[in-house]
């Protein structure tokens, strides 16, 4: 009975510990984001920065959403045709591909990857600075660390996000296309008219606006992982992991709930 | 003492209560920092010393008590509005905190191009006769990871003090430095102070206090424990003081 009471208890404060954790960080990275959109309005204005954050996040970032996107066409057109197949119903697999990779898996799974790549390099590299005390530093120089680091990130991955997921889009559907002929034999001629000509704007545009949320929750995330990192190298590793798990989990988490408002405005 | 009585504060501090959670870590501190003089902060680790000198500098806020530099509080200023007092008051960490993926060219550069409207080849002509006069010429290409312990102090200096600012804090500028690199920085505190620069240190290196300073403010238990002269601090009858600077246990 002690025991389990005891174990009662250890979880009881795990589960607190994780949810005040989690407070903290919806708190802290409103404050964040706030902070962020006033300063964006002061000068001066670091383009520079932008542009190379828009080469180091997100072009840097194309050839792991290639590899994704092209896998995911690839293994959905085999799964999909081979599944149709059985009721005959193998001339869907164009549509089914292009539906789902552009609304849901395109820009899901891209940005988990971006998530992994980018969150990660944020979140060390803030956290590496601020434990190396760079950050006071950039301070201490008159100059705004929110200027400087973190809103060229924020409206980096704002804009490159969609620009990759656009990208994911048509390699994954090009992916469905060579898997749907080469082993199910459709042709590419009406893998294109059913894949590509059969969806509606706001099937590309519901995936698009995904991503530009899914963007904003990357860099956000990890902004705030690596600017409240400390205890040294240990403090990044946390900073890191913790980025990566609450950036994807909120990923999935925010990909629900903005589905369901589409599928419901769509409905109207 | 009798020079600092002639001089004008440029930083009064005011009853300075700081808390880190339950540790106090200042209960009230006074202090004045005089024009042109070099004050060192003195006291055993985790007295406050570098907390002292980053409220100066706005980098932490005092729970209570007022800062005054040049005349005007600074304790409640946002970052925004401390930017023409951080250009006015340089910090050197004590570790340099350089920019790592800048060379030690850009890390020089920096301040000018972002507070300056010289041109890139003004700028190129500063941050060489900085490194020059700091004894690091040949360094503008390499990065930080490049340069010994000592001559990334040193850069740190030179960035802190390119834009030539009133006062220079240094965050224990000698510390772990060997002898030829603690007189060059010791050297540069000299040098600084002939042309007018006030400089506050916080170190534990007695020869870096008793060769450099004009005054001492020895830190115990968040209060100035001695205030004076190096020679005062150095002859002082408080238990306390003359233990700490002998290296005896108290």
């Amino acid at each position: 009975m002690d025991k389990a009471k005891k174990l009662f208890f250890v979880g009881f404060e795990n589960s607190w510990v994780i949810l005040r954790e989690f407070l903290e960080f919806l708190g802290g990275s409103a404050n964040l984001l706030h902070a962020s959109v006033l300063a964006l309005f002061r000068r001066p204005f670091y383009f520079r920065l932008l542009i190379e954050q828009c080469y180091i996040l997100g072009v840097k970032s194309s050839s792991i959403v290639f590899i994704t996107a092209l896998s995911t066409g690839m293994v959905m057109s085999l799964q999909f045709g081979f599944g149709l197949e059985r009721f005959g119903g193998k001339l869907y697999v164009p549509k089914v591909v292009g539906l789902s990779i552009m609304r849901e898996l395109g820009p899901v799974l891209s940005c988990l990857m971006i998530a992994a790549r980018v969150g990660a390099g944020i979140a060390a590299e803030l956290g590496s600075m601020n434990v190396t005390q760079q950050i006071d530093a950039i301070r201490a120089l008159g100059t705004d660390p929110l200027k400087r680091l973190v809103i060229p990130r924020l409206l980096a991955l704002l804009i490159m996000t969609p620009l990759l997921t656009v990208f994911a889009d048509l390699v994954g559907i090009f992916g469905g296309m060579f898997i749907s002929n080469a082993e199910l034999f459709i042709h590419p001629d009406f893998y294109y008219h059913e894949a590509i000509l059969s969806l509606k704007t706001s099937d590309f545009l519901v995936g698009i606006m995904k991503t530009a949320l899914f963007g904003l929750l990357i860099a956000l995330t990890g902004c705030y992982y690596g600017l409240k990192t400390e205890g040294g190298t240990q403090g990044v590793g946390q900073a890191t992991t913790k980025s990566v798990v609450t950036s994807s989990l909120l990923i999935v988490v925010s990909d629900f709930v903005m589905t369901k408002l589409f599928w419901i405005f769509e409905r109207k | 003492m009798k020079e600092s009585a002639t001089k004008r504060p440029l930083i009064e501090i005011r009853g300075i209560h700081k808390k880190f959670g339950s540790k106090t870590v200042h209960k009230g501190i006074d202090l004045d920092v005089y024009e042109g003089e070099v004050l060192a902060l003195m006291g055993g680790s985790g007295c406050g010393k570098s907390v002292l000198l980053r409220m100066i500098v706005g980098l932490e806020k005092p729970d209570r008590g007022t800062i005054h530099f040049n005349g005007h509080s600074i304790e409640k200023l946002s970052e925004e509005e401390l930017v023409p007092v951080r250009k006015k008051i340089a910090y050197v960490f004590q570790y340099g905190a350089l920019f790592d993926s800048f060379s030690v060219r850009e890390n020089l550069a920096y301040p000018l191009r972002e507070h300056t409207n010289f041109s890139e080849k003004e700028i190129e002509q500063k941050v060489l006769t900085t490194l020059d006069q700091l004894g690091l010429k040949g360094t503008e290409n390499l990065y930080p990871s490049g340069l010994s312990g000592g001559m990334q102090r040193r850069v740190g200096v030179a960035r802190s003090i390119i834009m030539n600012p009133e006062v220079v804090l240094y965050d224990e500028p000698t510390t772990g430095l060997d002898p030829f690199n603690t007189a060059q920085i010791l050297k540069i505190i000299l040098k600084l102070k002939q042309q007018g620069t006030t400089s506050v240190l916080v170190t534990h290196d007695m020869h870096a206090i008793f060769s450099v300073t004009d005054r001492v403010a020895f830190l115990k238990d968040g209060q100035i424990l001695a205030l004076g002269t190096a020679e005062e601090i150095k002859n002082s009858k408080v238990k306390e003081v003359s233990s700490f600077i002998h290296g005896e246990a108290y």
